[in-house]
Order: structure tokens, then C-alpha cells, then sequence
């Protein structure tokens, strides 16, 4: 950051704010009577189980909030001990050996055990182990959510659609059983109202990237933006976030400010950030003047940039089709596509693919993404690969290597172009 | 007017001394070893004494390799990916491709005709089919690794080696020899494995023009032969391929000594 600024850092601080209230309240469910339901990140129906009476845990979140306070490494380790192979992914293992170890955060917050687990992600086969391990561990009942895969490249049909509709309807009557409570369609309706306005205000913080300098790390810094919408869309401290944040950023527009000194390169990002080296792994790319411009894990937990939003007059259909347009869930001729737009769109000068080995979800087809970019496209891509979750899998010496050879390449290109 | 090019590779630092004219006029090897600034200070210093030249006469140093921060001497730092296609296009101008087999890793460069970075590949983080891989190899046979490459040209009868990791190739060699194989038709099996490694890390890059050899691997006859074999093309392998980090960081820190220099007149 090149210079101070009335809203500077709030976006991070009331961030911090919100998820440490979250879990707050989390823990002390139980003790409230409330009802618990574990879920999946991408294509998630918060809105629908809160109007169900359940409160929240998302154990992905969980994972790489382990990752980021560098505890996923022993948690990991016990899992291992426990038989898991060094092959499961690291955010599955991070939780078994979370759970093992008496369910406590790093932050401290004991995680309540659930009464419903939710298996609302779609295109992960792991994911589904990953819950059928929980639902034995705690004896509670799980719900898979069968969400097809988009094979087309149109979007889903009405067929899918209506499949994953009915089965939302179905989960309903589970989750009034569990909770002895009423669903309340008026509440669920009203969060799904107050979702599209979140998604309208994150799809503006986001697309002003499109500037130059643009005002936000579209990666870096919009990991740690996005948590609020992907935990608690629905909600009106959800709204206000966003407020908040766009607040920040219009500022940084204002003052031409962006998030280095200095914007050398416009690079797209694509696939999850090393959360167990996040700041070394930032610091790779900021030494080089590198701002992203555009990121594909910040849509992981949806791609309202492309015009999808949650609609009050339709609120089961919508989420159908929300769960179903899910980052993950889309093919790689649509996901390339949405890169290629991307780089059109927001000028960007190159593609970093970040391979880990723990999601073959993100990861199968990266490699024919390079070729494609670099072949079809004349886009210069880099390919780097480690861990979202498994600190082992960092390599330091040699992603450094690759980096710093790719933008000295880059560099070069640039400067023989203008002669 | 002298500049110099340091190489700190996983297992050897290599140094490089070149006059205005761009002639090597000195060349420093020595094992890296854990410490890594003596090492660059003694290649240096052993280029110098060879170049007949004072250190203090070397006007701009820049160091690559692993070791590229700690180098003792060095102005500036620039990776070996961009120092190799330096060094291999100043050798041999007609390079597009080069495939640089070093310790630990492998690496495929496409280069332009200025020796500028097109693309590149590099092996997985693991140290299957590098240099590694052959002293590895090596020291199964009881042999010494300067030795393993003409043994393998003595082959008489085709045998596949399916593995590549440094590790397990002791098991794999072994077992080979158990089953009665001969050394020299192992070693030939180890050399075309490696070489079909290197292939597909060089067809992603796109295997364009000359292909140029560089790192200290490509001084075993076997693999330059193996990689030829392979690749159906003309490979080019110059004694100094394992300076070619070296050279082509020299080169570099040559041209900033230059623009440096002609900044001065410029002021004055």
C-alpha cells in the first residue's frame, strides 16, 4: 500500500470481526439448544438451513483457517496416524485430526458437533467420504444433495434444475424434523433477498479490478474479502460487510491507491492460494509488482460475476441454480472460457495456474489450461504447484525459482516488444 | 573491463569470467557443499587467478542458480532458466529449444534469437530422471558417474527401466542385475528412461530448431545420445555445458557493466 487512507484495512479487520463472532456464537449453540448443520463451501444453502433454525460450521473454513495459523500440519499428522493415506486431501485430514484432538480452533473456539450434515458440493467424490467419516464419527444424519455435473456449455437445463429444486423441498422436511421447528419460507425469503444485494455490492468490489492500478489484489486480498459471503450470505451483517468494503475500495479508487506501490503486471489467478505459507506465498509475487486482477478461488463459493444472482420471487429455484453454476461444477471448456474473458477483460498480462494436490477438483485439466493459453491464446502462463492445506507440499526454493523466472521472462518480453 | 557469472547449483558452483568481447577468459568449479557464499568465493576467485586477472578487475558480478542470494561477489541475481538460454544462444545461435539436466532439476527452455525466455518446463518437485537420478544409478554399479554414459553406449540388448525415482532405482537396478542383465544394457535402460522424461517436458515447451544440452549432465556421452535417439534431432552439447548458467549470468552481468558504462560518458 502506497500511502494511509481513512478506510484502510477495514475490510480485513471487520472481517476478522465478524468470523471470531461467528464462532463465538457457534459455540455456545449447544448450550442454547440450537441445532448445528455441517456444509460444504461451493453451492452452499446457508440461507435455506438458517431458515431452518440451524446454525452454521463449515468445515472447509475450519481447514484453512488451520492453514493460515500454521495448525494443519499436526492435525494432519494425526490423521495420518489414524491410517488416512499422505494422498487424502489436506483439508479432509486437517478435520479428522481436528476432531481426534477435541474439535478446538487455533483461535480457541470449541466446535459444536453436528445434527445434520449437509453434502451440498457438487464434482468432489472425496467431500462425500469426507462427511460419511463425520456422520459415523458423531452418529448424526447426513443428506447428500446430488448436484449433476454441467457437461454442456449452455448451463443447466430445466431438468437439473427442477432435480436439484426438489431435492432442497425434500431437505426441509429432514431439517423440521431435527429441529422440531417450522421452516419459515418469509425469513428464507428475505435472506435470499438481502444475498442478491450482497452479490451485487462483492460483483462491484470485484470488477473494479478492471481499473488501472486496480484498487484490490483480486486474490490475495479477495480470499479474506469473500469469507463473510461464503459463511453468512443472508444475513444483514453480510450486507453491511460488503458496505463496508466497498467503502475501502472506492476509496483506493478515489486516491488511485492499489494494493503494492506499484502495479508492474495484471496476472489472473487460478486455483487456491498455499494457505499454510499465505504471506511468503504473496510476497513471491509482490516483489515482482504483481497485482491480481482477476481470480478464480474467489468464486469458488459462487460466479455472481457472470450475472447469476439469488432471486426473493424465485428462492428454491435460484439456490437450485446457484448450486448447480458452482465454480467447480462447471466443465473445463467453461472454465477456460471464463478465464479467457478475464483476461480480456480486465487487460491482464498473464495466467499463474496454482496447482494442489489435495483438490483433483480444481486441479485435473490445469495442464491442458497452460497449453491452451499459451498455445491458442499467445497468453504467457506459469504453472506452480503445492498445498492448500498440507505445509509439506511448499516447496520454497523452487516456486520461488519458477516465479522469478517467469516475470524476469516476462520483463523481458515486455521490453523487447517496445523496442 | 571483466564480468562474472556465478552458478550455485544444487551439487557444483561454477563460475564464469568473460573480457569486453564476450570471450571466457576464466572458469571456476568446485562442489557446492553446505557453505554456500565460500563456495562462489573460491569459483571466483579460481576464475580470476585462470584469467590472470585481479578480483577487483571484475566490474559486475551476477549470480544464479539456488544459491543466487548468497553468492559473496554478486551485484544482482537472475535465475538459471533465463541465464541458460543466455548462455546456449551465445554458443549456439540457432538454439530454440534447450533441455538443461542439471542436479536436481530438468528443466525445458523455449528461447527467441536473443536468448530471451519463451517458455519453460520444469520436472515435478521430485528428483526423478535429473542428474540425481544418474549418481544414483552410478553408485548401484559401483561405478563412478563420469563413467555410467560410455557404458551405456556399449549396450548390446534393449531393456526398459520403468522407473525414475532416485530412490527406487537402487531396488530396480538390482533387480535387473539379479536377473542376470547386463551393466552396460541397465545404464542404456536408465539413459533412455531419463531421455523419454526430458521429451515430454521438452514437446510442452514445443521442440523448436536446434535443441542445445546444457548442464552438467549433458557432458555423459550416453545421454546426449539417448536424448538424440529420442528427440530425432541434432543436439547440441558444448564442453562448456555445465558453465552455461554461468556464461549466461555473465553474459548478463557484461551488458549491465556496459549500459553502466556508457550511462558515465554519457554524464561526463
Amino acid at each position: 500500500m502506497s500511502q494511509s487512507y481513512l478506510h484502510q484495512g477495514s475490510g480485513q479487520k471487520l472481517q476478522r470481526k465478524l468470523l471470531g463472532d461467528w464462532y463465538q456464537n457457534l459455540q455456545e449453540a449447544p448450550q442454547r439448544g440450537e441445532k448445528v448443520a455441517y456444509l460444504f463451501i461451493s453451492g452452499n444453502i446457508g440461507e435455506l438451513l438458517q431458515a431452518c433454525g440451524f446454525h452454521l460450521v463449515y468445515p472447509e473454513v475450519n481447514a484453512l483457517q488451520c492453514g493460515i495459523k500454521k495448525v494443519a500440519g499436526p492435525n494432519i499428522l494425526s490423521a495420518e496416524d489414524l491410517g488416512y493415506s499422505g494422498d487424502v486431501c489436506g483439508y479432509v485430514k486437517n478435520d479428522i485430526g481436528l476432531l481426534t484432538g477435541g474439535n478446538q480452533m487455533p483461535q480457541g473456539t470449541v466446535l459444536p458437533p453436528p445434527d445434520l450434515l449437509v453434502c451440498n458440493y457438487a464434482g468432489c467424490a472425496t467431500y462425500l467420504r469426507w462427511f460419511e467419516a463425520l456422520a459415523e464419527f458423531y452418529q448424526a444424519e447426513m443428506v447428500v444433495v446430488d448436484v449433476p455435473y454441467l457437461r454442456g456449455t449452455d448451463g443447466p437445463t430445466a431438468e437439473e434444475k427442477a432435480y436439484v429444486e426438489r431435492q432442497l423441498r425434500e431437505l426441509v422436511t429432514v431439517c423440521e424434523r431435527i429441529t422440531g421447528q417450522e421452516f419459515d419460507p418469509e425469513a428464507y425469503r428475505q435472506a435470499v433477498a438481502r444475498s442478491a444485494q450482497t452479490e451485487d455490492l462483492w460483483v462491484d468490489i470485484l470488477q473494479s479490478a478492471k481499473r488501472k492500478p486496480s484498487p484490490i489484489d483480486a486474490y490475495f486480498e479477495a480470499v479474506f474479502f469473500m469469507a463473510p459471503i461464503y459463511v453468512m450470505r443472508g444475513t444483514e451483517a453480510c450486507l453491511d460487510y460488503y458496505r463496508a468494503v466497498k467503502e475501502e475500495i472506492d476509496e483506493r479508487v478515489q486516491r488511485g491507491i492499489g494494493p503494492l506501490a506499484r502495479e508492474e503486471v495484471r496476472i489472473l489467478m487460478e486455483g487456491p492460494p498455499a494457505w499454510p505459507h499465505f504471506r511468503r506465498f504473496w510476497e513471491m509475487f509482490k516483489k515482482w509488482g504483481a497485482v491480481s486482477v482477476a481470480s478464480t478461488y474467489s468464486k469458488v463459493g459462487g460466479v455472481w460475476d457472470l450475472g447469476f444472482r439469488h432471486d426473493p420471487d424465485r428462492p428454491f429455484e435460484s439456490m437450485a441454480e446457484y448450486m448447480l453454476g458452482c465454480y467447480t461444477n462447471r466443465n473445463w471448456g467453461m472454465r477456460s472460457d471464463m478465464l479467457k474473458s478475464y483476461a480480456e477483460e480486465y487487460e491482464a498480462d498473464a495466467l499463474v495456474i496454482h496447482s494442489v494436490k489435495s483438490c483433483r477438483s480444481f486441479s485435473v485439466g490445469q495442464a491442458d489450461l497452460r497449453e491452451q493459453f499459451i498455445r491458442e491464446y499467445d497468453i504467457p502462463t506459469l504453472f506452480i504447484e503445492s498445498d492448500l492445506a498440507d505445509p509439506r507440499y511448499f516447496a520454497e526454493a523452487q516456486m520461488k525459482n519458477r516465479i522469478d523466472a517467469f516475470f524476469e521472462a516476462l520483463k523481458h518480453r515486455r521490453v523487447t516488444a517496445q523496442v | 573491463m571483466y564480468a562474472a557469472g556465478i552458478d550455485v547449483g544444487s551439487t557444483q558452483t561454477k563460475c564464469i569470467v568473460l573480457d569486453e568481447n564476450r570471450n571466457i577468459c576464466g572458469r571456476g568449479l568446485r562442489m557446492t557443499g553446505a557453505d554456500v557464499m565460500k563456495a562462489s568465493r573460491q569459483v571466483f576467485e579460481q576464475a580470476c587467478e585462470l584469467a590472470g586477472i585481479e578480483t577487483h578487475e571484475v566490474g559486475y558480478t551476477i549470480g544464479t542458480g539456488y544459491g543466487r542470494f548468497r553468492v559473496a561477489t554478486g551485484d544482482d541475481q537472475i535465475t538459471e532458466i533465463s541465464c541458460h538460454a543466455k548462455g546456449a544462444v551465445h554458443l549456439f545461435p540457432k538454439t530454440r529449444t534447450i533441455l538443461d539436466i542439471g542436479g536436481q532439476d530438468t528443466k525445458a527452455i523455449r528461447t527467441n534469437e536473443r536468448g530471451e525466455v519463451v517458455d519453460f518446463c520444469m520436472n515435478d518437485k521430485c528428483a526423478a530422471g535429473t542428474g540425481r537420478f544418474l549418481a544414483a544409478a552410478a553408485e548401484v554399479m559401483g561405478m563412478d558417474v563420469s563413467e555410467i554414459g560410455p557404458a551405456s553406449l556399449q549396450s548390446t540388448q534393449k531393456l526398459k527401466i520403468t522407473n525414475v525415482c532416485t530412490v527406487f532405482v537402487e531396488s530396480e537396478i538390482l533387480n535387473q542385475l539379479g536377473r542376470g542383465k547386463k551393466r552396460e544394457d541397465i545404464l542404456a535402460g536408465v539413459h533412455r528412461s531419463i531421455a523419454g522424461r526430458s521429451a515430454s517436458l521438452l514437446r510442452r515447451v514445443g521442440l523448436d530448431e536446434e535443441l542445445t544440452f546444457t548442464g552438467g549432465v549433458a557432458k555423459n556421452p550416453g545421454m546426449l545420445d539417448a536424448v538424440r535417439t529420442r528427440t530425432k534431432l541434432q543436439v547440441n552439447a558444448s564442453e562448456d555445458s555445465q558453465f552455461m548458467g554461468a556464461l549466461g549470468a555473465a553474459l548478463f552481468a557484461l551488458e549491465r557493466e556496459l549500459a553502466g558504462a556508457n550511462r558515465q560518458e554519457v554524464q561526463s
